[in-house]
């Protein structure tokens, strides 16, 4: 027997309702994905991507199709239980950083396991561990708003890792970033995947930054368009634009 | 989160903003302040007017003659009969009063050598200074025999015999009135308000037979003006008001179906109506000081709402990395508590402040009781939950993925 999917969604779908109006984004998508896997997710804007992503971290929830997370399904559970499941499963990286402006580095890095019960010192020395790991640690005392861009996207990094997850969730991690630093996040994330065995989950909607991942998932119009290892995928991703350069 | 936590998170968030907390501790400053002076002083109030009222002696009942106007003014001409020393010498024997003692009373020119003043005179019996409980500092009082023989003897108030006697032994000398002479044979003691509004220490009291004989004319001598009652101290004072009653209109010769001629009013139901006018303007100063409080709320309402929306994305980002809803709720709600709490203590010290600011002018006791202190905090906290709560519902509520879009 296998061991169980870290992410296993079938055929969901999602639409949104404003007013009367009803707007489908994800018309059935699958996707399996095993422990240790590194996938990034492409697709131009309004591709659906964003809203998958959501729907990955138990921010929102699927309209149809079932979502298994680590084996439970997460379409019947409650908003404190998606919230418990998001502290201990799920590790986020935003592309704002999200880092809350008023609270030192070691206390956002602190945060979910403060959220997660535990005990205020205990929480502070594990931050400092984490900080430790990206190479941030004399910076633990520091207010987000004195860090360059890559380093708070590093902090977000050691937040998003302070609690053990199995995954990582990374939403266009390099987009406020520049290219030497998108190298060094995009670096980092490699590691995690070889030495820790996180899974993670990317989306871009740079071939670049995808080429970092194993495998390639493009979802175009709310539909899986490739799912396939990264190098293949990213291959026939340039075919296709030098066909319409052409 | 354990609560701990809560409570420090919720006063790092009022740090971060300090302006804005400030602005919203205003409110709550202000309200408590009010409702904790305003209360201090309807308490202080009650107690003065109890005070005052304890001087005025217990179950005094004060009669007076004519049972209406048109009684009155027949009552002038002799034509209706009146309060006489003999009625006051009558309910001075009935076994339900304590005593009754008649009054003449009159504003006299007083004078000794050259300095001289208008003072308001009184004429009464021994048995006055027996049921108001009068002592006397220096001397005596003047006695049965003196009244019956209408002897021309003054016993004066503090202030009297330091205007007229000053720094020098008042007794046995001689005062003027209306240039009658009276001899001074005792000084009363103490001070305070008397029942027709004069204070003792400026009172005047001779035998009412020489006031009748010297100073008040009345068509009829054996007239007063009026009969100063008590009740026996432990008795029903309704059953004294009885006898009162009958035994006048016995002596009076009121047939059955005719209207009293004389009035008898009950210094007590003054009381209880004085008691009740200081409650009830408590209770409307303690309402006022809890109108502004709810004004303070209506503001900690809106402030946070502001707050929710500033901080929406703050929220989503909490909620992403393992927020539950509850957890959301008690940082908001422990936040406007915390204010509010904060805010009320601000307003006892400055209560306080005010307190001993009116204290130390001297007119007017005002003191912050305990009691003031724990219902003001006790209600600060009642205003911060209650106001805090839908803000920070609506907080909880949101969604993260709504609050993470959020710019």
């Amino acid at each position: 027997m296998t061991a169980p999917l870290l992410i296993d969604i079938r055929q969901v779908t999602k639409s949104y309702h404003s007013g009367n109006v009803e707007t489908q984004v994800l018309f059935g998508v699958d996707l399996a994905v095993p422990r240790g896997d590194f996938v990034a997710v492409m697709g131009q804007s309004g591709s659906g991507k964003s809203t998958l992503m959501n729907i990955f971290g138990c921010l929102d929830q699927a309209s149809g199709g079932s979502y298994f997370l680590d084996g439970v399904d997460t379409l019947t559970l409650s908003r404190a239980e998606l919230a418990t499941i998001r502290n201990r499963t799920i590790g986020f990286v935003f592309q704002s950083f999200n880092l809350i402006k008023r609270m030192s580095v070691a206390e956002n890095v602190a945060l979910p396991l403060i959220y997660a019960g535990v005990s205020r010192a205990k929480a502070h020395a594990k931050a400092l561990l984490e900080l430790e790991r990206v190479g941030l640690k004399d910076y633990a005392r520091r207010t987000p708003n004195q860090l360059s861009g890559g380093q708070q996207q590093r902090v977000a990094i050691a937040r998003a890792l302070v609690g053990d997850p199995p995954l990582i969730l990374a939403d266009e991690p390099t987009g406020n970033l520049d290219t030497q630093t998108s190298i060094e996040i995009m670096r980092s994330f490699q590691q995690l995947n070889e030495q820790r065995g996180i899974t993670i989950l990317l989306v871009t909607h740079e071939p670049d930054i995808a080429a970092y991942a194993k495998r390639l998932m493009r979802l175009k119009d709310g539909r899986v368009l490739y799912d396939g290892p990264a190098a293949e995928g990213l291959r026939q991703l340039a075919a296709s634009h030098e066909a319409i350069a052409v | 989160m354990n609560p701990i936590q809560i409570v420090v998170e919720a006063f790092r968030s009022m740090m971060a903003n300090r302006l804005r907390t400030l602005q919203t501790m205003l409110g709550i400053i202000i309200g408590i302040t009010s409702v904790v002076l305003l209360l201090a002083v309807g308490d202080s109030m009650k107690r003065f007017i109890a005070k005052e009222l304890e001087q005025l002696g217990t179950n005094m009942l004060f009669i007076s003659p004519g049972g209406d106007r048109a009684q009155q003014q027949r009552m002038r001409t002799g034509a209706a009969p009146a309060l006489t020393m003999a009625d006051a010498a009558a309910l001075n024997e009935l076994p339900s009063l304590a005593g009754a003692a008649p009054v003449l009373q009159g504003g006299f020119n007083l004078a000794v050598s050259n300095e001289s003043a208008s003072k308001t005179v009184h004429g009464v019996s021994t048995a006055m200074f027996k049921i108001r409980g009068w002592k006397i500092d220096q001397g005596n009082v003047f006695s049965d025999a003196d009244v019956r023989a209408a002897a021309r003897m003054v016993v004066i108030g503090h202030k009297i015999a330091d205007q007229f006697f000053y720094k020098t032994d008042p007794l046995g000398k001689y005062i003027r009135i209306e240039n009658v002479s009276f001899q001074v044979v005792g000084v009363l003691y103490g001070e305070g308000k008397q029942v027709d509004g004069g204070d003792l220490a400026d009172y005047v009291l001779v035998p009412i037979t020489a006031a009748a004989a010297n100073l008040v004319r009345l068509p009829f001598p054996g007239n007063v003006h009026y009969v100063v009652a008590q009740g026996k101290s432990g008795g029903n004072l309704q059953d004294a008001i009885e006898d009162i009653n009958e035994t006048l209109r016995d002596r009076h010769h009121i047939k059955y179906e005719q209207p009293d001629d004389f009035r008898i009013d009950n210094l007590a139901s003054f009381a209880e109506t004085a008691q009740k006018i200081s409650t009830g303007l408590a209770a409307l100063l303690g309402l006022i000081g809890a109108i502004s409080l709810i004004v303070g709320g209506i503001g900690i309402m809106n402030i946070m709402l502001v707050s929710v929306t500033e901080r929406t994305r703050e929220i989503g980002i909490r909620m992403a990395i393992g927020a539950k809803p509850r957890d959301v709720l008690w940082q908001f709600l422990t936040e406007a508590v915390v204010i509010c709490l904060v805010g009320g203590l601000f307003g006892v010290v400055l209560a306080s402040g005010a307190a001993a600011a009116i204290t130390a002018t001297g007119k007017f006791d005002v003191f912050i009781t305990l009691q003031a202190v724990v219902v003001a905090c006790g209600f600060s906290s009642l205003v911060g939950v209650f106001f805090g709560f839908y803000p920070a519902r609506r907080a909880s509520r949101l969604l993260p993925v709504d609050c993470l879009r959020y710019e």
